[in-house]
């Protein structure tokens, strides 16, 4: 299984991906499946049995109360954190211990961290190209061209060759974004990505999201930006506790919640 | 008035007069209050007092005979004389890679040749009793620096990795002159024990700092291990070089050592003494790496692994770089302290700066009232070299300094 979804990621699959977006996401194959998947720490236990399937290109916003196993969760799915009990699987690839799989993952998979963790030594350009070059084995000359193609994707073409240091927030965000996007991923997973910027830099980094969204990308993102959950949605997960309370599109989620801890969860955020 | 209120569109307000420029810093820092005034003016007459006195004892009462008579004794120890040319030339080459290093990074190079090159052409004409030919020699350096500087672009021409290369380079050579090479007319072996003065001090400390880096490095590296062997012997090396105070680690070296030896095998006293010193200063180097790495946000790691980079990926380009900048004034306050520290060696016998000064006042009758000359003399080339260090730490920091948060 492992094997063929490989040959995909790195050969076919742009234009699978134009097909298979074409088609109604009910139609799509899952791209990733949780079954029964817990977490402890120690003996707290993070996440408790979540169970969900995401559909290729599919945007999925998960929310909840701090504390409630929503960040645990998605870095469970690039195996930052590993999961004790239960089944995930990535684009066809068995999360487990096994090295090639884990590279195999890591390579679908991009995430955007909340603190953006650039890695503050390298300009924006070298941040970029650092993976491509390292782990794809990019010549130097094409690692280049894509990362200043990214830049100019997120719109911060002319900061290629400034240190994070150097640049605001909303700005190290979208080269974050964009270094992510270097590894020519399946999936993004974007945890709580805009939490630490200043309310006028958020819009410029949910604007690249959303044209992410656009793209066809699959995403997970944790966020309480709810207008955004609104507009680019497809399905919103509410966590608490560690358990996946409810699951099901915006417009359930804001107009006809099922569970009473939705609707309390919300009446206090909005 | 107008100023003020025009300030909240335009131009905004000056700050009030007497908080600014040279008479701000002084009222505030100096003169706050009439007590900070009172205690301001009792410390300055105090320290002028004092350094004038100094100067003038420097200047008219004291006697610089002990020092400029056995300049080469302080300099260079028991060095054979015939061979004295040797470490001398070491010297000039060392002066012309300063110059290359001018040509090639300017900045910190700079300041330091300048510098050097000024030391030097005051030494050479000031009139005291040193004789025309050690004169002459140290009229070369600033010579040597020119020449340097001159030769630098059809020797390096400008690029880093040549510069390094040519350091090295440089380096070799110069510790190849001071040591000698077998069987090269001219360039016979030194005998080792002969080898004292400032240039035991520079040797030592050469040898252990450029030894700590990368040895540290790898015993930092080592105890992170996920091997429990390789982590056990650096652990175990790191705390039993760490717990012996470095004195008895030169004593065991220089007498316990040799006794597990088989009888046919000598291995000189200096080396000895050299690797001890290395072994030292790794352990504790060790701990500075690893310290600095430990403070490196896990988020760079976490981020690293999310982009697919291994482990030792991450290490290497990622946790170790910026650990090591994390550190870098820890690491020269390393080195500084271990340059003071290779003056212990006088336990082993070894006769390096501190001790050639002890020695030459101690077993001189005519300079038995000499010791405050002696002592000033080697405090102060000691602050010369420590002084540079930190200087050229700091100026690192600054320039690393671009995309720190």
């Amino acid at each position: 299984m492992a094997e063929t979804s490989q040959t995909n990621g790195s050969t076919g699959m742009p234009e699978d991906n134009a097909a298979i977006l074409e088609l109604p996401l009910e139609q799509r194959d899952d791209i990733i499946v949780c079954e029964g998947v817990h977490k402890w720490f120690g003996d707290f236990c993070a996440v408790r049995d979540v169970s969900m399937r995401v559909k290729r290109g599919e945007v999925v916003v998960i929310f909840g109360p701090s504390g409630s196993g929503k960040s645990t969760f998605i870095r469970m799915i690039n195996r930052l954190e590993e999961h004790q009990q239960g089944r995930i699987v990535v684009d066809g690839i068995e999360m487990t211990n096994d090295v090639r799989n884990l590279d195999a993952i890591r390579r679908e998979v991009g995430m955007v961290f909340q603190q953006f963790n650039l890695f503050p030594h390298m300009t924006a350009l070298n941040n970029i190209m650092l993976a491509p070059q390292r782990v794809r084995h990019m010549p130097r000359d094409e690692a280049q061209q894509t990362a200043l193609q990214l830049l100019e994707r997120v719109g911060i073409p002319e900061q290629a060759n400034k240190y994070p240091a150097e640049l605001s927030g909303g700005q190290q965000q979208r080269v974050a974004i964009a270094r992510a996007l270097a590894m020519q991923p399946e999936i993004m997973l974007f945890d709580e990505p805009t939490s630490a910027l200043d309310p006028e830099m958020i819009k410029e980094v949910l604007d690249v999201m959303r044209e992410l969204a656009a793209s066809g990308m699959t995403m997970l993102c944790v966020t309480h930006e709810m207008g955004f959950a609104r507009e680019v949605a497809d399905r919103m997960a509410f966590f608490d506790e560690g358990a996946l309370v409810e699951l099901g599109p915006p417009s359930q989620i804001f107009n006809d919640p099922q569970e009473e801890r939705t609707q309390l969860f919300l009446d206090q955020i909005l | 008035m107008s100023a003020v209120t025009a300030g909240a569109m335009g131009r905004p307000p000056p700050p009030p007069p007497m908080t600014v420029g040279y008479v701000g810093w002084l009222r505030k820092n100096l003169f706050s209050s009439w007590a900070n005034s009172l205690v301001t003016i009792v410390l300055a007459v105090v320290l002028g007092w004092a350094l004038v006195s100094l100067i003038g004892w420097v200047i008219v009462t004291a006697d610089w005979e002990v020092i400029t008579s056995r300049v080469q004794l302080y300099l260079v120890g028991l060095y054979p004389k015939d061979g004295i040319w040797r470490p001398q030339v070491a010297v000039l080459l060392i002066s012309a890679l300063l110059g290359i290093s001018w040509r090639t990074w300017g900045g910190t190079a700079r300041g330091f040749a300048v510098g050097l090159g000024a030391v030097a052409v005051i030494v050479g004409v000031i009139p005291h009793g040193l004789d025309i030919l050690n004169r002459i020699l140290v009229l070369a350096i600033p010579a040597a620096i020119g020449l340097g500087y001159l030769l630098a672009p059809s020797l390096v021409a400008g690029r880093s990795r040549r510069m390094v290369g040519a350091a090295l380079i440089v380096v070799f050579v110069a510790l190849l002159l001071i040591r000698g090479i077998e069987g090269v007319p001219g360039l016979e072996p030194v005998n080792t024990r002969t080898i004292g003065g400032l240039l035991l001090n520079l040797l030592l400390a050469l040898f252990g700092i450029g030894a700590s880096m990368p040895i540290g490095i790898g015993l930092a590296l080592g105890r992170q291990s996920n091997l429990p062997v390789v982590k056990f012997a650096c652990i175990a090396f790191i705390e039993i070089i760490r717990g012996v105070p470095l004195i008895t680690l030169l004593f065991m070296s220089r007498h316990i050592l040799p006794l597990t030896f088989p009888e046919n095998i000598k291995i000189d006293t200096l080396y000895l003494t050299a690797i001890t010193i290395m072994l030292f200063s790794s352990a504790y180097m060790a701990e500075n790496v690893r310290g600095g790495m430990a403070a490196v946000a896990p988020g760079q790691t976490e981020a690293a692994r999310a982009l697919g980079l291994r482990g030792w990926q991450t290490t290497m380009l990622i946790t170790l770089p910026q650990g090591l900048r994390n550190i870098i004034p820890a690491i020269v306050g390393q080195f500084i302290s271990l340059f003071k520290d290779t003056s212990l060696v006088f336990i082993i016998g070894m006769l390096d700066l501190v001790e050639m000064g002890r020695v030459t006042i101690q077993s001189n009758l005519e300079f038995i009232d000499n010791g405050r000359e002696v002592y000033l003399f080697i405090a102060l080339v000691f602050w010369i070299f420590c002084f540079s260090m930190s200087y050229v730490s700091r100026r690192i920091e600054r320039a690393l300094g671009v995309g720190q948060r």
